[in-house]
């Protein structure tokens, strides 16, 4: 089998069909059987600005991404410049012959800082602020520019219209037509991105065929990468996960305010609300759907989902950061009320409006703490695409079983990874909805006498009960009594003990990797995969190096946790924050230091070649007390 | 035997307190419905108000200050063979809560809201609520009020809710009908309840009120109904309404100012988008298979996401 390991950057305008040309790429890898890695970068912008999307192909399953690329597509002069530090010995770079004189000053759209930057990198080796220049700064990295007169290709193959419409299709075109993959993939690919769109089909493959033509004429395909026998595969983001999951879990109504990067998961879900149910009982309702609204603020969608779950209804609500600062004291309601509530928290760069479409890992403390008073909750992470579908399901079962809010983290890297999924296992993890018999008047829904802390969950509907964010009896009415006040502190906190014996380790905490390592990385959310990759090129190194892998954050697997680092040689924590948020927690819970770290709070996702480095740092370095900050990233 | 809807929960509101005669018309219209007391639901923000539902033996949640509407909306959504009734005061739903008072204007999800209207905030002492007029000065406030006086019932009418009425708190009789119109009515109501509060306002007294108040339904012309049959008319109804809706001082109308049985509530349109949500309501879903599985097949919902 030959080693194929692909890293594409397509790069242009947001709005310029950056998504569409990178799908087409993708589609065709998969159609010759490779798999597919990715994900999205954008500004906060709806039109204009530089946005991009980096893939890696391999014959295995990827898990990360890696600098420098094999190849950066240009669509706009923006995407040079932007890319400078992104190329590297052997980096083809496909471009617009039309842009070379491009001035970097006349690249209005790149934030002023960035060209600062820029203009200092090119100017500090005496190259000229155009394209030209740039391309000869990455020249002298050993990159391999490849300038195609993308205007006269299209032209002469398109029967009308615009050209500049179909230079996504022909970056594609010329990215896979040099990388070795048959037209005929090509083809398939573009019956597929376009379908239902049949009249411009034609035009984008003449376009396809005459970007391949380009590339023979021009000798610039050095080799055919072979087709391997695959089967189909669902390709999916974090947001699609978490839809999927929380919808086999049960969800049956979801609320939310528009925010990035949650929106899409609610979105997903409004798109495929008309359920397929399995061959059971359930047939019988077999048009029922799940409701999604769009509230008028993030108050709103959660107070509305906590409705939702008063009446026997799995529901929840995705939002951001700032969104859930507006829910917060909802959120406490939720806890001191003991409604079965699950809120999908994705991540961006903080505090404030910060970065808000980029990646961040900041609000692990504020989700540990969210709300006033003292009240059980479950805070858990995903850290791959596959993780966020069976975890979803888990989050939905959780909130009900211990009746109390579930938090999920997912961060904004996750949300917008693309990966391929061989199959939605319906059979890995159980649902398990409950029945809710009716108990009528009076019913105890706080009823104190319990072993585990949890009381018979009640609905509204079936039962007659009352809920107050008050301090409450056992039937729901308001208190001040001090004894009723202390029992039904105890008995709310005691369900986290029932939690933290009932849940399997498996989704708390992971050790993976070898059992005996001398280096241990600790993390949680999407440096998994970069992670166990460069646990895998350390192997090859002869060094042996293993991750603390950390899924749940409350209730904390602390003497899990404990075990591994007691016994660990080199600890490097690695999160995309500034504090070293689950390090603080792991000090808190455990009292143990982890002694080095690698951390990355500009926006951007971690790769392998970056953690690789800095990770070598750490272990060549005998103080072994480093915090080293990540920079890379357009 | 019928259902006794009061609990017995000893009341702590002060006396001559509006609150009372709410209560009693709240518990009577139900009564007087004949509603199964399990297919109620009462919901309250914070306040003296947001007690209401503790005193009622149907389910209830006292919720956050300014939260009842959307808590209300989410359990109507869930399961909308609910009945349910909203009580809030000035402040929780036109101060706080007022972006939430809007927007179920623009849903119509046939929620009952009642506005206990006596112009200040009773629990914490007597500050003014946003129908206190400008320049106003009651016993508990140390200058003069510097806001001005905000609408309820134009409010609501702007919103868009289908049913906007008043009632007077010492007028049960009244009170009460309109409380079984809005709770009969499809869509959203909003019923604007005039009540004093004899610790803080010292001003809006009982008899203060009984000298101003008359009932709109008392002049046979006044019929602000929008049905399926006179839709021609709904403009110049809406307009009637609202104009009604500025007469305030001397003399001010209590009943209903619009009722719209045209509206299609939102409930209806969402089952446009989601099959048979009226029939098999999120709540009474079936979520797994005997052998406890998810009953979604996650591989046929989403197959679209098929690629390779």
């Amino acid at each position: 089998m030959t080693q194929v390991d692909i890293n594409i950057t397509v790069g242009g305008p947001q709005g310029g069909g950056i998504d569409t040309s990178s799908n087409m790429i993708s589609r065709a890898f998969a159609q010759s059987g490779y798999f597919v890695f990715g994900v999205r970068e954008y500004h906060s912008n709806i039109k204009g600005r530089h946005s991009y999307t980096h893939v890696r192909i391999k014959e295995e399953r990827p898990r990360s991404l890696k600098y420098p690329v094999d190849f950066l597509v240009a669509l706009d002069p923006d995407s040079i410049f932007e890319h400078l530090e992104d190329v590297g010995q052997g980096t083809k770079v496909i471009y617009d012959s039309a842009i070379e004189k491009a001035e970097l000053s006349s690249a209005r759209m790149i934030m002023r800082d960035t060209a600062t930057r820029i203009k200092d990198a090119l100017t500090e080796e005496s190259y000229p602020n155009t394209i030209l220049g740039a391309v000869e700064w990455m020249k002298k990295r050993g990159a391999k520019p490849i300038s195609v007169p993308f205007n006269n290709v299209v032209q002469n193959a398109i029967s009308g219209g615009v050209p500049s419409r179909y230079f996504n299709t022909l970056g594609a075109a010329l990215t896979l037509a040099i990388s070795g993959i048959e037209l005929k993939y090509m083809e398939e690919s573009i019956r597929l991105v376009f379908s239902g769109k049949e009249s411009i089909v034609d035009e984008n493959i003449a376009v396809v065929k005459a970007a391949y033509d380009y590339c023979k004429s021009n000798g610039l395909i050095e080799r055919q990468l072979p087709f391997h026998e695959h089967k189909q595969k669902f390709l999916l983001t974090g947001n699609d996960g978490a839809a999927i999951g929380k919808m086999m879990g049960g969800l049956r109504m979801q609320t939310y305010y528009p925010i990035t990067p949650a929106s899409d998961e609610s979105t997903i879900m409004e798109s495929h609300n008309y359920i397929k149910w399995v061959d059971t009982e359930a047939k019988k309702m077999k048009d029922a759907g799940i409701v999604v609204v769009q509230t008028e603020d993030e108050i709103a969608a959660i107070t509305m989902a906590i409705g939702a779950a008063i009446t026997g209804t799995r529901s929840s609500t995705a939002t951001s950061g700032p969104g859930f600062s507006l829910m917060a004291e909802a959120f406490s309601f939720a806890g001191t009320d003991e409604v079965p509530l699950v809120v999908t928290l994705y991540q961006r760069g903080g505090p404030s409006t910060g970065l808000p479409t980029r990646n961040g890992q900041s609000d692990l403390l504020f989700a540990l703490n969210t709300g006033h008073g003292e009240f059980p909750r479950i805070v858990m992470s995903s850290g791959d695409v596959e993780e966020c579908i069976y975890d979803s399901i888990n989050a939905m079962n959780y909130a009900q079983r211990y009746q109390m809010p579930v938090i999920h983290l997912i961060d904004k890297n996750l949300a917008n990874t693309s990966d391929f999924i061989d199959t939605i296992e319906q059979k890995k993890v159980k649902v398990n909805g409950m029945k809710f018999e009716k108990h009528g008047l009076n019913f105890k829904r706080y009823n104190l006498d319990t072993e585990n802390g949890i009381s018979n969950l009640g609905a509204f509907g079936k039962d007659i009960f009352w809920m107050t964010g008050d301090e409450h009896d056992e039937l729901g009415h308001v208190t001040e009594d001090t004894e009723v006040r202390d029992r039904m502190m105890v008995k709310r906190f005691k369900k986290v003990e029932t939690a933290d014996l009932e849940i399997p380790m498996d989704e708390k905490a992971q050790l993976l990797g070898h059992k005996d390592a001398d280096i241990t990385f600790v993390t949680w959310g999407s440096q998994k995969g970069p992670i166990l990759d460069v646990i895998d090129l350390l192997a090859e190194e002869g060094i042996k190096a293993n991750l603390l892998y950390v899924k749940m954050m409350n209730p904390f697997p602390t003497k899990f946790v404990a075990d591994v680092l007691k016994k660990a040689r080199i600890t490097i924590d690695v999160e995309s924050n500034f504090l070293g948020q689950l390090a603080e927690l792991v000090m808190l819970k455990t009292g143990i230091k982890i002694e080095n770290k690698i951390l990355k709070y500009n926006g951007r996702h971690m790769t392998e070649d970056e953690i690789l480095s800095a990770s070598r740092e750490i272990i060549n370095n005998k103080e072994n007390k480093i915090e080293k900050v990540l920079k890379h990233g357009a | 035997m019928a259902h006794n809807f009061r609990t017995d929960l000893a009341i702590d509101w002060c006396p001559g307190c509006g609150d009372f005669g709410i209560l009693t018309s709240i518990q009577q219209s139900m009564a007087e419905l004949n509603y199964d007391p399990l297919e109620v639901v009462m919901v309250s923000g914070i306040g003296c108000s947001g007690k209401t539902p503790h005193y009622v033996n149907v389910a209830g949640v006292h919720t956050l200050h300014g939260r009842a509407i959307p808590f209300a909306t989410g359990i109507k959504l869930s399961n909308p063979n609910l009945k349910v009734l909203v009580t809030g005061g000035d402040g929780d739903l036109m101060g706080i809560g007022a972006g939430h008072l809007v927007a179920e204007g623009r849903r119509n999800s046939g929620l009952t809201i009642m506005i206990y209207d006596n112009e200040v905030y009773g629990l914490t002492k007597g500050q003014a609520a946003p129908t206190m007029p400008l320049g106003e000065k009651t016993k508990s406030l140390s200058r003069p009020n510097v806001f001005t006086r905000l609408n309820p019932i134009s409010l609501a009418l702007s919103a868009g809710y289908s049913f906007v009425a008043r009632g007077f708190s010492f007028d049960m009789k009244q009170l009460k009908e309109i409380i079984k119109k809005a709770m009969s009515h499809p869509g959203s109501a909003v019923i604007d309840v005039l009540q004093p509060c004899p610790t803080y306002n010292n001003i809006n007294t009982m008899e203060w009120y009984k000298e101003r108040v008359y009932k709109m339904e008392d002049d046979k012309s006044w019929n602000p109904v929008i049905t399926q049959d006179n839709l021609k008319n709904a403009d110049e109804i809406y307009a009637k309404s609202m104009a009604r809706a500025q007469e305030w001082g001397d003399k001010i109308p209590t009943g209903i100012f619009y009722e719209n049985r045209a509206l299609e509530p939102f409930t209806q349109r969402i089952a446009r988008n989601v099959p048979n949500y009226l029939t098999t309501v999120p709540a009474e879903q079936i979520i797994s298979t005997e052998d406890g599985y998810s009953v979604v097949d996650g591989n046929k919902t989403f197959e679209d996401k098929v690629i390779g």
